[in-house]
């Protein structure tokens, strides 16, 4: 086992770790993190996706000792009590969710987009969002929606 | 499985050898975990590299562009000095499978895994890279055509070796480059095809070419018989694709059900040669961009 410093949410912590798991199975298996999700398991889907360090990253191939020092924000860590994130209100208001699984992935990828820059054009958007598959929504509806939740971002808008 | 983050090269390098060959390095892993993941690499111990200070940032010296081994894919996309000297490194470093995997993934770790049509090590491999790597034996310069040791092999050893940096002259006033790819959708695929090509062109002539293609054969390859016949040639339209399609001779396909038949692949690859070629045209003002 390994000591690891990490912040997850906002909040720092220190715990004893088995260095050979990876970042997404200490987050479920460790933490009860259950938000992200588990997908393909090679990065190639997006539904682990994760922010560490303002970068989005697939946390099924980052091995946990990479997230010494590191801050990572997961789904969990976007609401605000009771009170939804812009992000996750517009993927409800467009219907750019069905079956949900890829959703946190998505929101996680979008953030990370919005925080590094809050008036992306369509294009961008859809790089940022090009690593993560939804098999049933289709792209579109989730295309509206970060723009969407970009747009009330900008108008300093928390939430509805 | 122990875990040692290295704070330095020589560091990852003294971690391997302590090793014993039971230590793997481990940069982006976007490979490697999976590997581990489908039970192919079990190391007793990883070194990763990715908080290596000497193997960070990319900068000029010396007259060559020095991208350290642990930069990122998206770090050499987003580079302004990468995209001054070589926007085809750039575009090429941008084409890797996602956002996700390119902001994890290096360009060292896109040739070292040696995959014949991997987007960075392709748009790399015609710049006449030269990469430093640190082995018990010291440290020495290794160029694109001696890193592949077979299909899907390194000539490096990840249990043994670190390529510190990667270092690349800066081209010339007319010397340009350029990478083009084929695939079936726009982000998270695989290329059918990749090319990437540069060349001193002096007065509208080809003084010299280089040809890298993918996937038809070990690695990044060169279309040699291409490259010597444009050599003395002017670039024009004709000769642009009679290169193209001298280009097959060098290649060798394979049919994959996802990316393109043998015969597919011969029949666009000239194409991409061609539109490898007019780029470097256009951006030596020879073709209206």
């Amino acid at each position: 086992m390994e000591r690891l410093n990490v912040t997850i949410n906002g909040k720092a912590m220190s715990v004893e770790v088995d260095p050979s798991l990876r970042l997404v199975d200490f987050l479920r298996d460790n933490l009860f993190l259950t938000g992200t999700k588990v997908g393909c398991g090679k990065g190639e889907c997006g539904a682990c996706t994760v922010i560490m360090n303002g970068k989005a990253v697939t946390s099924c191939i980052i091995p946990v000792m990479r997230a010494q020092g590191a801050v990572i924000e997961t789904i969990e860590g976007l609401a605000k009590g009771a009170q939804l994130h812009p992000i996750q209100e517009e993927f409800i208001e467009k219907g750019a969710i069905q079956c949900g699984f890829c959703t946190p992935g998505m929101i996680m990828s979008s953030k990370a987009l919005l925080d590094e820059n809050p008036d992306p054009t369509s294009l961008e958007v859809q790089e940022a969002l090009g690593g993560n598959i939804c098999r049933c929504t289709g792209y579109v509806k989730i295309e509206e929606a970060v723009m969407a939740a970009a747009e009330r971002m900008r108008k300093g808008e928390e939430a509805r | 499985m122990n875990y040692i983050i290295a704070k330095s090269a020589s560091e990852a390098l003294e971690a391997l050898i302590g090793g014993g060959g039971r230590a793997l390095l481990i940069a982006g892993g976007s490979d490697v975990m999976v590997d581990i993941q489908a039970g192919k690499l079990n190391p007793e111990t990883l070194v990763d590299v990715t908080a290596a200070e000497d193997m960070k940032g990319i900068r000029i010296e010396d007259g060559q562009l020095v991208i350290g081994g642990a930069v990122t894919l998206t770090e050499i996309a987003r580079s302004p000095i990468v995209k001054e000297h070589f926007p085809s490194l750039a575009k090429g470093a941008g084409s890797v499978g996602s956002l996700q995997i390119r902001n994890s993934a290096t360009l060292t770790g896109n040739v070292v895994t040696a995959q014949p049509a991997a987007d960075a090590a392709m748009a790399v491999a015609p710049l006449d890279p030269r990469f430093v790597v640190l082995s018990a034996e010291g440290e020495r310069q290794v160029p694109m055509g001696e890193m592949y040791a077979g299909f899907g092999r390194s000539s490096l050893d990840p249990a043994k070796e670190v390529v510190k940096e990667v270092r690349i002259p800066l081209p010339a006033a007319d010397e340009k480059a350029s990478f083009v790819r084929l695939e079936l959708r726009k982000s998270l695929s695989l290329p059918m095809l990749n090319v990437a090509a540069m060349a001193k062109v002096s007065g509208g002539v080809v003084q010299w070419a280089r040809i890298t293609m993918g996937p038809v054969g070990v690695g990044p390859t060169r279309a040699l018989e291409a490259e010597s016949w444009l050599a003395g040639k002017p670039l024009t339209a004709e000769n642009m694709a009679e290169a193209g399609r001298l280009a097959l001779k060098n290649a060798k396909p394979r049919s994959n059900p996802l990316r393109g038949s043998k015969e597919y692949r011969e029949h666009a690859l000239p194409i991409l040669v061609r539109r490898a070629l007019e780029s470097i045209a256009k951006q030596s003002s020879l073709l209206e961009a």
